[in-house]
């Protein structure tokens, strides 16, 4: 119904800022990783997902999205053989997240299955600089007045106040820091999915949810302007269009409307690829469109890759 | 002929007994008749035998692989469903039968690999090799408490490779922290009923095998370029053996005896590359066990459906040869219930079982993959690796196929037998309490890590 992101943005208190941050960039451009040839063998992993996973003809999405989004991590882990820092990352699948926060007196909390989530031994490293947190203070949050900022969300009667570290992991696991969450639209039905706009705002309240969550981990429960800003990333795709955020959580102190906000970068809407065809279009006994994949942009992989990379590289 | 006689008649001068043939035109250049063979439709063994001809002739000339599978499933009849994980009591025999196997115990001698040999921890280096690239010393330092293990090959090491360094000490830290990551510190509601698999073991493995198949790709240039599948589906179907139609309106017509398996691998890593035989083609190692009994006694059960071969993925993948299988046990065939039910001796036969079956399924298909089939049998051996667990205990094979011939006419002259190397079961670890991992077997983790790196000898 409503712009998503803008709510969130309000729910969360955070600047956006388009496309991906320098630190993540810098990987991208980066010769040394050896991207090109990483290409051929992303166009493999989507037609393997696309083309040639099943038996029958043609995959359907709930078949085609899981498995290419396994192929793409299976690819950036096999990276790991340069860069063996990135073997202390851990895949966690069906963890649930839970998180409170008290916003203008209205109590919010975010809850749920968040799809999957990788963990690193290690935090990610703030994106924005000091000059940049300090320069949110300026920064209005646009309200959307006379449309309450709650509209659209639940009222649930809460009992527990719940704050369970974001993922639902005991005290003592070595990989604590969330590095990335994983969103996966794979219903068959156009309908049963988010829109982009709303993947979008699904993500950034989940990313917020695990970094607020993690923030109060590490330093209390008082709300305040944290020294270490906390970095979650965020994916989500639906096969074929992939969303990719950036969120840096500066502060705590969520009750009032003004002072450090929280930052988000986002790079909506990037193609993988243009179409997958699985059987060879005939018109007229002449081949039109041959099988396989048309129009793949090896950009969008390249910054799949830089943000499963970034924090180690 | 007719020609020839009036000639004679026409000119009485000729001799008789002279008969002018030179005259006649040189023999023809194709015979003035068909060549008499036997009928395509009469009800005669010779014409069953002039289709079946013409039915390899057609799968013969096939243009695409694709066209090949299809022509070769297109007739469904009813068909035996050989389940590789089955209850069945001695299912290993019957499926060494079916499948013309030979079981060896104990997994295959490698000698020429260059398989690193662990010491015991505390070894130092020897002075006279040269370290291993730059990049692994520093990597191998900083991981906390590394036992730096010498690598002694047996063979001489290829220029490419320096001297290895395997870092048990890293990689058992990797599996303890998947282990726990499943089974303890991630908080999970309680399993289903009956789905305990599903709950930790499954997740485990999936993890397990991920971050063991990263960690030691550096190592492994063929895992660099692999693919890896959740959940795949492998099908395979043949002919063994022929019997006499039961019931029906082709009651008393002798057919072969069809046998489908459908098989779904918790996880497989296909690679573009095949791997390396393990012994030659002709080899004889064993006997194959011969049954006298009907498949249907096993209990095996017929159906008739599509007759699929598929390894994973479609013919146009590149990495259609396979690397490795991971299969989990259903919560049906768990010890416990056998131990309850005082078959000890049968745990074994699942695990040998399931491995002979899903092997040579995905062996099988791979060779189809690439051309051959029962009446053109493989040049080259396949091999194909499997492991076989329930989440604690794991069991090995390795799986060389060298026939495909099993029809009743191919297997009458054909001395091949396709080869299984098969390990019992053993325990990775004892216990997981309070974070920790007790008892861990590192000889177990070994045999893994040594079948994540087999690779051809080029590499």
């Amino acid at each position: 119904l409503f712009p998503g992101v803008r709510q969130a943005q309000w729910l969360t208190k955070t600047k956006l800022v388009e496309g991906l941050p320098p630190a993540v960039q810098g990987v991208v451009d980066n010769p040394a990783l050896g991207l090109q040839e990483l290409e051929e063998r992303a166009k493999h992993a989507v037609s393997h997902a696309r083309l040639w996973d099943t038996a029958e003809v043609a995959p359907k999405r709930e078949q085609y999205c899981p498995v290419l989004f396994e192929n793409l991590i299976h690819i950036c882990r096999l990276m790991s053989g340069k860069y063996p820092s990135l073997s202390k990352r851990m895949l966690a699948r069906n963890c649930r997240i839970a998180a409170t926060w008290e916003r203008e007196s209205i109590l919010l909390q975010v809850r749920g299955l968040s799809g999957i989530l990788l963990n690193s031994l290690t935090p990610i490293p703030p994106v924005a600089s000091k000059e940049e947190i300090l320069a949110t203070k300026e920064h209005v949050l646009e309200t959307f007045y006379p449309i309450a900022p709650t509209i659209d969300l639940q009222e649930v009667n809460v009992y527990k106040e719940l704050n369970d570290t974001g993922q639902c992991f005991r005290d003592g696991y070595p990989y604590s820091h969330p590095h990335t969450l994983f969103f996966l639209e794979c219903a068959n039905v156009r309908t049963d999915r988010f829109r982009p706009e709303q993947l979008r705002a699904k993500m950034l309240m989940f990313a917020f949810g695990s970094a607020l969550a993690k923030a109060k981990a590490l330093h209390g429960n008082d709300p305040k302007v944290l020294e270490q800003p906390v970095v979650v990333q965020s994916i989500g795709t639906d096969g074929q269009l992939f969303q990719f955020m950036v969120f840096q959580l500066n502060t705590t102190d969520l009750v009032s409307n003004d002072g450090v906000k929280n930052l988000v970068w986002i790079d909506s809407d990037q193609n993988l690829y243009e179409k997958a065809q699985c059987v060879p279009e005939v018109r007229k006994r002449v081949v039109t469109k041959p099988a396989g994949i048309s129009g793949f942009q090896p950009d969008t992989f390249k910054k799949f890759l830089a943000l499963y990379l970034h924090g180690t590289v | 002929m007719a020609a020839l006689g009036a000639r004679r008649l026409l000119r009485p001068g000729r001799r008789w007994f002279s008969e002018s043939v030179p005259s006649a035109p040189s023999p023809p250049a194709s015979p003035l008749y068909p060549p008499v063979v036997a009928s395509v439709t009469a009800k005669s063994k010779a014409a069953k035998s002039r289709r079946l001809q013409r039915f390899t002739q057609r799968v013969h000339a096939a243009a695409t692989v694709e066209e090949k599978l299809r022509l070769y499933g297109k007739l469904q009849r009813p068909k035996y469903m050989v389940y590789p994980q089955t209850f069945a009591l001695n299912a290993d025999r019957w499926y060494r039968s079916f499948t013309k196997t030979v079981l060896v115990p104990g997994m295959p001698p490698r000698a020429a690999a260059a398989k690193p040999t662990v010491a015991a921890a505390g070894a130092t280096p020897e002075a006279g090799r040269a370290p291993g690239p730059g990049a692994e010393a520093p990597a191998a330092a900083d991981a906390p408490g590394a036992a730096k293990v010498p690598e002694t090959a047996k063979s001489s090491e290829p220029a490419a490779g320096a001297a290895p360094y395997l870092n048990i000490g890293e990689l058992r830290s990797l599996v303890c922290d998947a282990l726990l990551q499943e089974s303890f510190y991630q908080k999970k509601k309680r399993p289903f009923l009956y789905r305990d698999q599903d709950h930790t073991p499954g997740p485990f493995l999936t993890q397990l095998v991920s971050t063991l198949a990263a960690s030691l790709s550096s190592r492994n240039p063929l895992l660099a370029a692999s693919s890896l599948d959740l959940n795949p589906e492998v099908n395979y179907y043949w002919h063994h053996g022929e019997e006499v139609v039961v019931h029906g309106y082709r009651k008393g017509r002798v057919d072969p005896v069809r046998f489908q398996i459908d098989d779904n691998p918790h996880l497989q890593i296909r690679v573009p590359k095949q791997l390396p035989e393990v012994v030659p083609l002709e080899s004889d190692l064993g006997d194959v066990p011969v049954i006298d009994h009907k498949p249907s006694q096993l209990p095996l059960f017929k159906k008739q459906y599509e007759n699929k071969v598929f390894i994973g993925s479609k013919v146009a993948d590149p990495c259609c040869y396979g690397h490795t299988q991971f299969h989990l046990l259903p919560d049906k065939l768990k010890r416990e219930r056998f131990i309850r039910e005082r078959r000890e001796d049968q745990i074994e036969v699942v695990y040998r079982s399931n491995g002979i079956a899903s092997l040579f399924a995905w062996t099988a298909a791979q060779a189809m993959y690439q051309g051959f089939w029962s009446e053109a049998d493989v040049t080259r051996p396949f091999v194909s690796q499997a492991v076989v667990t329930d989440g604690k205990y794991f069991a090995f094979f390795c799986y060389q196929l060298n026939t495909l011939a099993l029809t009743a006419e191919t297997t009458k002259n054909n001395p091949r037998k396709n080869i299984c190397w098969g390990t019992d079961s053993k325990p990775l670890y004892d216990v997981v309490e309070d974070g920790n991992v007790k008892g861990f077997n590192d000889e177990v983790l070994l045999q893994l890590v040594r079948f994540l790196l087999n690779r051809p000898k080029e590499l």
